[in-house]
């Protein structure tokens, strides 16, 4: 099994605990280990945002609106403090304020944990499965890049992510600049540097792809 | 190009023996032609090289499991060496398993090229041209001199102490970089987060370069340091705690905090230290 094998049942592993298969690969893989450390230390302390957690109550009537929207509940299924409400008596305390805390602080937990799995993912996956909710973080050139790198091990593809910002925050910085003093002769030199630097880490992305 | 395909267990002079589970160590001799290139590709591991007597390049190495071979190849001519670790077919090897730790002895005068993603290259002693590139390894050169040393890193801290008389060329990206004792008529390094530190006199009546984004620069310099210095950053920092004179006339007007010009002795080298946010500071020694 390899790291991204593990990773795609990753959420199942936290929850129930690894087969045989995984539980080997996380004996052998610091880096998906410390994935899995990191995650279940989220988890644990998501649960404890639950007793001082108390959410706005325009959060209440988001969350109720979403759920109507979705047809997940039945209009005046909800219990809101001021609201009109419908009991229904096999169910009457299933919507308390504690159920409520409790389904807000899971959903924070899954939210947190589903965000860090996320960044252990190859970026361009990540790109893909949010293209519809977010700016993707690079640009097209970056991001074929970064799925260049995939294959190599987690660390690796990190450094290369976070290498890649570097460079385009440099290359900003320098731009910026730049335009505010076209003849600041710094300005332009680290800009020149910024895109050389950037370069390298394509040169080297290039390579690795070479057989 | 014709190459001759070297049979790892043909060639392997001892097969050794287990160190311990899955461990595997062995030993090939290669013949290279004077003023000929190695060039070697290993992911995981280490990679360590270091300066021999005659003609063959001698590769020891310790794989970790079955599941990784090494393929060395040759040219006809016997100018170009290649050392590869290869994934076998079918394998899928935990990153432990397809790890590779050589130790490679390289004539006098013979280039190597070493790649690897997460192994540390180490270099001792050896005086051809030096390319080394890893994305999050380690790499520490020691002991060259008169020779062309490029460097390239994603992540990788990069360490080099008494490399003289050489072109030193490192592009680190977010890697440190430690120099000590290292001169020559060209020292180039660049980063974009990773901090640079030079501890030398920055002889050899060289070019020095150092060039970070958002990384800091320290530069330790003797007494007897014979520079012609210019620090600047576009919105770092600059401090200088050397005796310097100040120049008549630079290139740009010195601005307190920010940047400063000045020599040393006769100024016989010339050093520039820049930097986009970083802090730079000039000390002595």
């Amino acid at each position: 099994m390899n790291c991204q094998e593990f990773q795609e049942v990753l959420p199942y592993i936290i929850e129930r605990g690894g087969s045989v298969k995984e539980e080997e690969h996380l004996r052998t893989c610091p880096a998906c280990a410390e994935l899995v450390q990191e995650l279940k230390y989220i988890a644990q302390q998501a649960k404890l945002l639950l007793p001082m957690y108390d959410p706005n109550p325009r959060v209440w009537s988001g969350i109720e609106h979403a759920l109507h929207r979705e047809g997940l509940l039945q209009e005046g299924r909800m219990s809101r403090q001021g609201h009109e409400m419908t009991y229904f008596p096999t169910q009457a305390k299933s919507w308390t304020p504690l159920g409520w805390a409790m389904a807000l602080a899971s959903l924070l937990a899954f939210t947190v944990v589903l965000v860090n799995y996320h960044s252990h993912l190859p970026a361009a996956q990540v790109a893909a499965q949010n293209s519809t909710t977010q700016a993707a973080p690079f640009d097209g050139d970056d991001q074929r890049l970064i799925l260049q790198v995939s294959k190599q091990e987690p660390a690796v593809r990190r450094a290369y992510e976070d290498s890649l910002r570097e460079a385009n925050a440099y290359i900003e910085d320098a731009q910026q600049a730049v335009s505010r003093d076209p003849d600041d002769e710094a300005a332009n030199e680290q800009l020149l540097q910024a895109y050389q630097q950037k370069e390298t880490l394509y040169e080297m992305a290039v390579a690795r792809s070479l057989p | 190009m014709r190459m001759i395909k070297v049979s790892t267990t043909a060639a392997a002079l001892g097969l050794a023996a287990a160190f311990c589970a899955g461990q595997t160590r062995k030993e090939t001799r290669m013949e290279i032609a004077p003023g000929g290139t190695v060039n070697i590709i290993n992911n995981g591991g280490s990679v360590n090289l270091k300066p021999g007597s005659g003609n063959q390049v001698v590769v020891e190495y310790t794989t970790h499991s079955d599941k990784v071979e090494v393929d060395q190849t040759s040219t006809a001519d016997r100018r170009r060496i290649e050392i590869r670790t290869h994934v076998l077919p079918e394998q899928k090897p935990a990153a432990e398993e397809s790890k590779i730790d050589y130790e490679i002895t390289i004539p006098v005068g013979v280039s190597v090229s070493v790649t690897t993603a997460t192994a540390p290259i180490t270099v001792e002693g050896l005086s051809g041209e030096i390319s080394l590139s890893s994305d999050t390894g380690q790499v520490t050169v020691s002991n060259v001199k008169r020779s062309h040393v490029h460097v390239r890193g994603v992540a990788a801290p990069v360490s080099m102490s008494n490399v003289t008389l050489g072109h030193v060329d490192i592009a680190a990206n977010g890697g440190s970089v430690q120099l000590a004792n290292v001169t020559g008529p060209k020292v180039s390094v660049a980063t974009t987060s990773g901090n640079i530190a030079y501890q030398g006199d920055c002889s050899g009546v060289g070019s020095y370069l150092m060039t970070t984004h958002s990384g800091s620069i320290e530069l330790t310099l003797p007494q007897t340091a014979s520079v012609d210095l210019t620090a600047r950053s576009v919105s770092g920092v600059v401090e200088n705690d050397f005796p310097l004179q100040k120049k008549t006339h630079t290139s740009f007007v010195p601005k307190t905090g920010s940047s400063f010009a000045g020599t040393s002795n006769s100024g016989s080298s010339s050093v520039e230290l820049q930097s986009f946010s970083g802090r730079i500071r000039v000390k002595k020694q």
